[in-house]
């Protein structure tokens, strides 16, 4: 049934990860750059397998098979089983968390040029994890309370069956201590999974977060 | 407001009243005596680099639209429209010609100069009734700039930037001069931490004792090899004019081969040779310091760490600038740029920055746990306990405050100020001494401003930080080259 439902025109929110994006002066990745993860610093390596058409129908196999994936990434977050899901993880992945502006609503971009929260690789990444891993860092001992809330998922074929684009919000709820306040962080995220020997990997992911001026102590957490 | 002379004396004395880093009348003191005067930095003449670009800053409350006007003048006017005070520039970045005040129309050229008021005539008899001409946004009391970094003061008889930083300048070449063409600044990242302000200037001012313990993991993890605690108190700590800082002693070998060992390329060598003094290249070569993390009073920090970036054993510099922008007693805004020198080559420049994300800023892995433990401390500082408790800041001075170790001699240590090897709180005794001094003075009187006032236009009584058009009345209307 839901094959006949109208397709929802991409927003314009949601289309500036990956769509034609003005390229900000002074850009250090040159001119050819179009996507955030191009536009970035460190994102040469990174695939540039880009969504074709409209969002797959609620039962295609491949969005089931896709929201299955972020569901259990989401668990393995929470429950920062980092190692986990590090498996996950493709060795030329781009994790980029561009750090956004406000710009006046002509300005064309509103993401900060030449800086991000993250803009990491599988060896970035790694480290982080690996941190995680010894018993001296501070900032998570005692470990957050951590709930990754994940919703508005939709799924877009690629030119190559191998490849599919993800899209999802995600609604991270930190808490430390017995009564501070917890912290929030929304975003929404646009995913690269590449099937590598029958499993979905993260092959690129761009995280674009609701906040300027971010209202958590430390992002030693993961989106 | 209680007296406050106490707890000055205690800190003078290296004795910490533990409730400044939690107390609210403390910060309403700050507010007055230390940010109504103090030089703050406010960005970077690098993120305005073409006319018309901006960037919306905050010393404090205030904001100031931080922008290059069409003669590529640095200007920063007070983000408030003369009409109804409307806030003027609501956007944090961009470039713009004029700014339009969305509530009635006023419109203002990006050198702060009116042109636009809605139906003039009709509405305020013209001239007669209004004089436009001659009406601008208001400028910051004072602005000026070094090394292209951009400092405002709301003082507008603040003594000239350089004076104020002093020879603290001599350190800060090495972070914002590495060439003739000196740094670009990215970013900020901003976030917001519930720990008070003067704990990071004070960290980053002196504390090498704090990385063996709290930067363990880093060292675990293969990212950084120098933080072993031997290697940390082989470094000197020195304070020069408004600031002070920390360094790594580095192995044997000359100048050429000291600035490699941190993972500069020979020809970001070769331009520091040309750029730097005697001194500051004897400070390196000859004394074998490497400039690392830093503050300059109240509330700037830098930090220069050369970690790993990759799988091999290279190493790679890069240069922090953050900001401790104060909210309140418990909140800190802390704005933290990458810098990196604008003539260094492409690959660098990604690097150095891949470097800066792994250890600083909003993901780094050093600050991290930095911040936890700045959380921690200022939320225990609240309550009463904290009232009773005097911190130990007396590292590196005995009962009859002689020093433990003596400052070093001109020939090992080539910088100007006092400097010395060892773990020891001077630096953070210093900067919280002139905490005690801006403290201690009474507050600026500001004059206030009349905006179209019968008569005098915008002029206050001595006709300073007046919204005149004409550049030459405007005493901090542009930038003075310092």
């Amino acid at each position: 049934m839901s094959t006949d439902l109208p397709q929802a025109p991409p927003s314009a929110a949601v289309t500036a990860i990956t769509d034609p994006h003005p390229v900000p002066a002074g850009n250090p990745t040159g001119d050819d750059a179009q996507t955030l993860s191009e536009q970035s610093v460190l994102g040469r390596h990174a695939s540039r397998v880009q969504r074709v058409g409209a969002s797959l129908p609620f039962d295609d196999p491949r969005h089931l098979q896709a929201h299955h994936w972020l569901v259990d990434e989401a668990w393995l977050l929470d429950a920062q089983a980092y190692e986990d899901w590090l498996e996950l993880i493709t060795e030329d992945v781009h994790y980029l968390m561009p750090v956004r502006v406000t710009t006046a609503l002509g300005a064309g971009y509103d993401t900060a040029r030449g800086m991000a929260h993250f803009d990491e690789d599988k060896y970035s990444l790694s480290r982080r994890v690996a941190r995680f891993l010894t018993e001296h860092a501070w900032t998570e001992d005692p470990p957050s309370r951590l709930r990754h809330h994940l919703s508005n998922v939709r799924t877009f074929a690629t030119d190559d069956a191998d490849h599919l684009v993800v899209e999802s919000a995600t609604l991270l709820f930190r808490n430390r201590g017995d009564v501070r306040e917890g912290s929030f962080i929304s975003a929404g995220r646009e995913d690269l999974l590449r099937l590598v020997d029958g499993h979905w990997k993260l092959a690129r992911r761009v995280i674009l977060v609701d906040d300027s001026v971010m209202r958590m102590q430390n992002l030693a957490i993961f989106l | 407001m209680a007296d406050q002379t106490t707890v000055l004396a205690d800190v003078r004395r290296g004795m910490i009243p533990a409730h400044v880093y939690n107390d609210r009348e403390i910060f309403e003191l700050e507010k007055e005596r230390v940010f109504s005067r103090a030089w703050v930095f406010v960005g970077h003449e690098s993120e305005i680099a073409q006319p018309g670009d901006y960037v919306v800053r905050r010393v404090l409350e205030d904001s100031f639209i931080l922008t290059r006007d069409e003669q590529g003048e640095v200007r920063a006017h007070f983000n408030m429209c003369l009409h109804r005070g409307m806030q003027v520039c609501r956007a944090e970045v961009g470039n713009a010609s004029h700014f339009r005040c969305p509530y009635h129309g006023w419109s203002y050229r990006n050198d702060g100069r009116i042109v636009g008021l809605p139906f003039h005539k009709d509405a305020y008899g013209g001239e007669a009734g209004f004089q436009r001409k001659g009406q601008r946004l208001l400028p910051a009391p004072s602005l000026a700039t070094y090394n292209g970094m951009i400092f405002l003061s709301m003082d507008p008889d603040a003594p000239p930037l350089e004076e104020f930083l002093g020879d603290f300048r001599f350190y800060l070449d090495y972070y914002t001069k590495q060439s003739a063409s000196g740094i670009e600044l990215r970013g900020p990242q901003r976030w917001r931490v519930k720990a008070n302000w003067k704990i990071g200037a004070e960290n980053f001012a002196g504390d090498m004792y704090h990385t063996p313990q709290t930067h363990t993991s880093v060292v675990e993890i293969g990212l950084f090899r120098e933080p072993k605690a031997e290697k940390r108190k082989d470094g000197a700590t020195y304070w020069a004019g408004a600031g002070g800082g920390t360094t790594y002693k580095l192995p044997d070998g000359d100048l050429d081969e000291r600035l490699r060992y941190v993972g500069y390329p020979q020809e970001m060598v070769d331009r520091m040779k040309e750029q730097f003094t005697d001194d500051q290249l004897k400070v390196i070569g000859d004394d074998g310091f490497m400039i690392s993390a830093a503050s300059i009073y109240p509330n700037l920090s830098f930090v220069h760490n050369w970690p790993r970036v990759g799988e091999s054993d290279d190493v790679l510099p890069f240069i922090s600038i953050r900001q401790w922008q104060p909210i309140s007693e418990d909140e800190t805004e802390v704005l933290s740029w990458f810098a990196v020198d604008a003539e260094a080559p492409e690959e660098f420049k990604a690097l150095s920055y891949k470097a800066y994300l792994m250890c600083f800023g909003s993901t780094g892995m050093f600050e991290q746990d930095d911040v936890e433990n700045w959380v921690s401390l200022t939320n225990t500082a609240a309550g009463s306990m904290a009232r009773r408790l005097l911190l130990n800041s007396r590292m590196g001075i005995l009962e009859d405050d002689e020093p433990v170790v003596p400052p070093l001699g001109p020939d090992a240590f080539h910088g100007p100020g006092e400097a010395r090897t060892g773990y020891s709180e001077h630096n953070q005794r210093a900067l919280l001494n002139r905490w005690a001094d801006d403290l201690e003075k009474p507050p600026v009187q500001a004059a206030t401003l009349t905006v179209g006032g019968p008569g005098a236009g915008a002029q206050d009584a001595a006709g300073r930080t007046s919204p005149s058009a004409n550049d030459a009345e405007l005493p901090g209307g542009a930038v003075a080259q310092a």
